[in-house]
C-alpha cells in the first residue's frame, strides 16, 4: 500500500441539529456507503458555530473541518444560517489570508432529507483532503 | 586569563567550539534575539527584546509526561533537558545580573532540577557595553556597571578593531583555552585602552534611581501609599514588563491533555506574570490584588524589597526594558524615585 | 496646526463648570518625549495635557476601564466622563456606544483633527534623526517639526508616520462634542490597506512562511489584547479563570474544563489566540493600529484585523464605526451575501 493510500483524512463535522445532523442520520439508516471519516458533533444551528470551534478543531488534529446547517430559508431560528454564511466566510478568508488550505474548511446545506447529499458531501470532502496530506500548521505539537 | 581578539577571529572561535551550541544576537522582523549561530556574528547589537533568561527557564517547559490506563495507577515520565553545551555571545553586563538573581531563585533554597540542568550546561560571554545601549539604561544607580562581569563566564570589551577578552569563570578559562592561538597575549597598550574604556563606560550619563539603598525600607513604608494607584492610573495590565525582564521568574503549572483514552498529556510550567489581573484570581472569585496599583506595587516591590529581604540584592539590574517597551508610558525609574522620595 | 492651549482651556472649563468628571486625555511622560495616558479631574491639572505626534494611545480604552471600574463599586455617576480622541478614538467610541457600552450622553467627546499628521513611529524617527536625541515632535501640516538638542529639524511627514495613519481614510473624529483642528478627510497619503495589498501579494506558501514566523516569536505577553478598547470581554477564552464555578462545581469539573488555548506559547496556541481575536475583531476593529504598535516582538497584527476590515467593507458594505445605531457586522446579514463557497 502506498503512503497516500494509507492516509485517512480526519474530519470533524458540525452540524445543526434540525437539518444536517438528521441528515446524516438518514444517510445510515438508509445504508448508504460514505467514508467514516467523520467525527460528528451535533449543534443546535449552524449559526451557533464559533469560528474558535473549528480553530480549536484544527488544533487538536483535524485534517478538514466540515460545517453544515439547513438550507438558507429553512432555518429552525429562521436566520441562524445566514449568520453562519457571514461568519464562516470572513474566517475562511482569514485562513486562506495566513496561508492555511482553504479546501481545508467546508461549508454544505443538508437538509433531514438529504441523506444522499451528505454521503456525497463526505465523500467528496475525504477525496479533495487526501492530496493535501496531514494539517499540521494549526495542529498542536506537545511534545 | 586575558587575551585579544582580533574581531574578524570572533567568527572562528565560535567555530573551534565545536563541543557547543553558540548563540549570538541576531535580528529577525527588527527584533534583536538570541539565535543559534548561523554565518558571521558581529556584536553590534543594541539589548536584545528579551534577555538571555530563557536559556536557563524557558517560557515554556515539560516537566513530565502522563498516562493513566483506567484502574491502573498512572505513569510519569520524566523529561529533563538535554542536549549539548550552549554558549551566548553578546550577553550584556545587566542580563549578566540577571542570571545572578535568577541563580538565587532557582538554586538557593530550591533545588530545581530542570533549571539546574539548563544553567549547568549554559555558558555566557558577555560585552560591556561601553556606551549605554538604550536612553533607559540605569545599572549604574542599582549597584551594576556597564563593564560588570557578575553571571558572565567571560566578558569581552570592544576596542575598537579588536575585543579584549577576560575570562571570569572556569568555564570561562574552558572556552578560551579552545581558542589557542586565536587568543593573543595582550600588549600594555591594549589593556590602558580597555582601563580608558571602562572609565568612559562607566561616565556615561544614565538614568538614575536615586535612593536604591534606602528603597526596602521606604517601600515598606509606603505599601498603602496612595501613589500607587497615581502611578499606575494608565496601565493596561499587559505581560510586556515582567516577560521582558531579565529576572522575573514567576511561573505556572498547567496539565497539557492530549488524550481521553487512556488519558494522557504533559506537566508543563510555563512564565506567568504579576501584571495580569487574574494573576491572583482565587477560584472564589476574589482578588487580592485586585487593582492596578495594587499590581504594579507587586511588581516594583518584589524588585525592590522583598527580594533584597530574601537575598540581599535588588531584583532589578537596570537593564530599561520595562520602561522602553511599556505600552503607556509606566516607567520603574520614576515609580521608585517618587515613592521614596514621598517616604523622606 | 492645533494650538494645544485651546484643548487645555476646553477641558479646565468642563471640569471647572462641573460638565464632567473627569477629562481623559495625554500628558508628557518621564521617559523622553513621549506623551502617556492621563485621566485628570481637577482644573488645575489641565496644563499638563499635550498634544503632539507621541499622543500614540486610543483612549478609548479608558473609558472602558472607567465602566469597569464604575460596575465594580456598583456606581452610577451622573456626570459624563471628556476624553480626547483623533479620528481612529473617535471610532473606536462610536463602535462601544453600537454594542450598548455606554451611551452617548455618558461621553463627552473633545475630538482632536490629526490634518495631515498622525502619529510617529519611534524608530522611523530615530532612523531619520541619526542618533541625534529628539526632545519634542509635532506635525506642522505635511512636515514634522522636531526639536533636537542642535536645534528644529523639518521632517516630511509622512517619513516618520505609522503606517496606520498614513492608511488613514477618516484623521477627523467625526463623532464629537467640541472639535479642533482642521477637517481633512479625504487626504490621501497612503493608498487604505497598502501594507495588506503587498501582503496579499504573496503566495500561499510564502504567507505561511511569513505567518509562521511571526506566531512561533509571539510570547503571548497580551499586550495586543490589553491595549484594545474592543477587547472589553470581562473573560477572555485564553484565560485560565474562564470557567462558571459555582458552590456545587466539583473538582473534577474544574480540571475537566474545557482550555481552549494552553498557556504555553508555541505556534499552535498562538495561532489559535491571534486567529480567535481577529475574528472576534470584525467589523469592530478602526484600524487605530494599537495593537501592532504595542507588540514587543513586532508582529504585524493589522495585516490581520485589516484583512476582515476590507472583505466587511467590499462584501458585505459595512464600515465599523461609522454609525451609533445599527447592527453590527455578524449579527446582520443581507439576502446576497457571498455563498458561492457553500457546497
Amino acid at each position: 500500500m502506498s503512503e497516500e493510500q494509507a492516509y485517512e483524512p480526519k474530519i470533524v463535522a458540525f452540524l445543526c441539529k434540525w437539518c444536517s445532523s438528521a441528515g446524516s442520520d438518514l444517510a445510515g439508516v438508509s445504508r448508504i456507503q460514505y467514508p467514516a471519516n467523520a467525527t460528528p458533533i451535533t449543534v443546535p444551528c449552524s449559526g451557533s458555530i464559533s469560528p474558535l470551534y473549528i480553530l480549536s478543531a484544527f488544533n487538536k488534529g483535524a485534517d478538514g473541518v466540515l460545517l453544515s446547517g439547513c438550507h438558507i430559508g429553512d432555518c429552525h431560528y429562521i436566520e441562524g444560517n445566514y449568520l453562519a454564511r457571514r461568519k464562516i466566510y470572513l474566517i475562511k478568508e482569514l485562513l486562506e489570508m495566513v496561508g492555511v488550505e482553504p479546501d481545508r474548511l467546508r461549508m454544505s446545506w443538508v437538509s433531514a432529507a438529504e441523506g444522499a447529499k451528505y454521503a456525497q458531501v463526505v465523500k467528496d470532502f475525504v477525496a479533495d483532503l487526501k492530496p493535501l496530506g496531514p494539517q499540521d500548521k494549526l495542529k498542536a505539537d506537545r511534545t | 586569563m586575558e587575551k585579544i581578539l582580533d574581531k574578524q577571529r570572533l567568527d572562528d572561535w565560535i567555530a573551534v567550539l565545536t563541543d557547543w551550541d553558540a548563540f549570538a544576537p541576531a535580528v529577525e522582523d527588527d527584533v534583536w534575539a538570541f539565535r543559534p549561530v548561523a554565518g558571521a556574528v558581529r556584536l553590534d547589537h543594541p539589548n536584545t527584546k528579551q534577555p538571555p533568561k530563557g536559556f536557563a527557564f524557558p517560557q515554556r517547559e515539560v516537566f513530565f509526561t502522563f498516562e493513566q490506563i483506567k484502574g491502573e495507577a498512572p505513569r510519569l515520565t520524566q523529561k529533563l533537558p538535554q542536549g549539548k553545551r550552549r554558549v551566548a555571545f553578546g550577553v550584556r553586563p545587566c542580563d549578566g545580573r540577571g542570571t545572578v538573581r535568577m541563580d538565587r531563585v532557582f538554586a538557593d533554597h530550591v533545588d530545581d532540577p530542570y533549571y539546574q540542568t539548563r544553567r549547568n550546561n549554559m555558558a555566557y560571554v558577555g560585552l560591556a557595553c561601553n556606551k549605554p545601549v538604550s536612553s533607559n539604561c540605569f545599572c549604574l544607580s542599582v549597584g551594576g556597571s556597564p563593564v560588570g562581569s557578575d553571571g558572565l563566564d567571560v566578558l569581552m570589551t570592544d576596542l575598537g578593531e579588536r575585543y579584549f577578552v577576560a575570562a571570569v569563570t572556569e568555564t570561562g578559562k574552558a572556552l578560551m583555552t579552545v581558542a589557542g592561538d586565536l587568543l593573543k597575549k595582550p600588549e600594555v597598550a591594549d589593556r590602558q585602552r580597555l582601563k580608558d574604556l571602562h572609565a568612559e563606560a562607566v561616565a556615561q550619563p544614565q538614568r538614575a534611581i536615586h535612593d536604591a539603598d534606602g528603597a526596602p525600607a521606604k517601600l515598606k513604608a509606603s505599601f498603602k501609599s496612595p501613589l500607587w494607584e497615581e502611578l499606575a492610573q494608565a496601565c493596561i495590565g499587559c505581560g510586556i514588563c515582567t516577560f521582558l525582564c531579565p529576572t522575573c521568574h514567576c511561573f505556572d503549572i498547567n496539565d497539557e491533555v492530549t488524550g481521553a483514552a487512556p488519558l494522557k498529556g504533559s506537566r508543563v510550567r510555563t512564565w506567568d506574570n504579576c501584571q495580569f489581573p487574574d494573576f491572583t484570581m482565587h477560584t472564589s472569585g476574589h482578588n487580592p490584588r485586585p487593582s492596578v496599583g495594587a499590581r504594579l506595587r507587586q511588581r516594583v516591590c518584589h524588585k525592590f524589597q522583598y527580594f533584597f529581604e530574601n537575598f540581599g540584592m535588588h531584583q532589578c539590574t537596570g537593564c530599561g526594558r520595562c520602561i522602553s517597551d511599556c505600552p503607556v508610558g509606566i516607567d520603574i525609574v520614576h515609580v521608585v524615585n517618587k515613592v521614596t522620595e514621598h517616604a523622606g | 496646526m492645533i494650538d494645544v492651549q485651546s484643548i487645555r482651556d476646553a477641558a479646565r472649563d468642563l471640569l471647572t463648570r462641573g460638565e464632567v468628571r473627569a477629562v481623559i486625555g495625554y500628558r508628557r511622560g518621564s521617559r523622553g518625549m513621549l506623551a502617556e495616558p492621563v485621566t485628570i479631574t481637577d482644573p488645575e491639572q489641565a496644563d499638563e495635557l499635550v498634544w503632539d505626534a507621541t499622543c500614540f494611545h486610543n483612549l478609548a480604552l479608558y473609558l472602558v476601564e472607567d465602566r469597569k471600574a464604575l460596575a465594580h463599586a456598583q456606581r452610577t455617576p451622573t456626570l459624563p466622563i471628556a476624553i480626547i480622541a483623533k479620528g481612529c478614538d473617535a471610532r473606536a467610541i462610536v463602535v462601544l456606544m453600537q454594542e450598548h457600552y455606554f451611551k452617548r450622553d455618558e461621553v463627552y467627546i473633545i475630538g482632536v483633527s490629526c490634518e495631515g499628521g498622525g502619529v510617529l513611529v519611534e524608530y522611523k524617527l530615530a532612523r531619520l534623526l541619526n542618533g541625534a536625541q529628539a526632545l519634542s515632535a509635532v506635525f506642522d501640516g505635511d512636515e514634522l517639526v522636531v526639536t533636537t538638542a542642535a536645534g528644529e529639524v523639518r521632517l516630511p511627514a509622512s517619513e516618520v508616520m505609522a503606517d496606520r495613519c498614513l492608511e488613514c481614510r477618516e484623521p477627523f473624529p467625526k463623532e464629537h462634542n467640541v472639535a479642533f483642528g482642521e477637517d481633512k478627510t479625504g487626504r490621501q497619503l497612503a493608498a487604505p490597506f497598502t501594507a495588506l495589498g503587498r501582503f496579499e501579494a504573496l503566495s500561499a506558501v510564502d504567507r505561511w512562511a511569513f505567518w509562521r514566523r511571526q506566531f512561533e516569536r509571539c510570547i503571548r505577553c497580551f499586550a495586543c489584547r490589553s491595549v484594545c478598547p474592543m477587547c472589553y470581554c470581562d473573560e477572555c477564552v485564553v484565560d485560565s479563570i474562564t470557567f462558571p464555578v459555582a458552590p456545587d462545581t466539583t473538582a473534577e469539573e474544574k480540571a475537566n474544563r474545557i482550555r481552549w488555548i494552553e498557556r504555553s506559547a508555541v505556534r499552535s496556541e498562538n495561532i489559535t489566540y491571534h486567529m480567535t481575536r481577529a475574528m472576534h475583531l470584525a467589523g469592530r476593529c478602526i484600524d487605530c493600529g494599537e495593537c501592532e504598535r504595542v507588540c514587543p516582538v513586532n508582529i504585524p497584527l493589522r495585516l490581520l484585523n485589516n484583512k476582515m476590515e476590507l472583505e466587511a467593507r467590499e462584501r458585505f458594505g459595512y464600515e465599523p464605526g461609522a454609525s451609533i445605531g445599527g447592527p453590527s457586522l455578524v449579527a446582520s446579514f443581507r439576502d446576497d451575501d457571498p455563498g458561492q463557497f457553500i457546497r
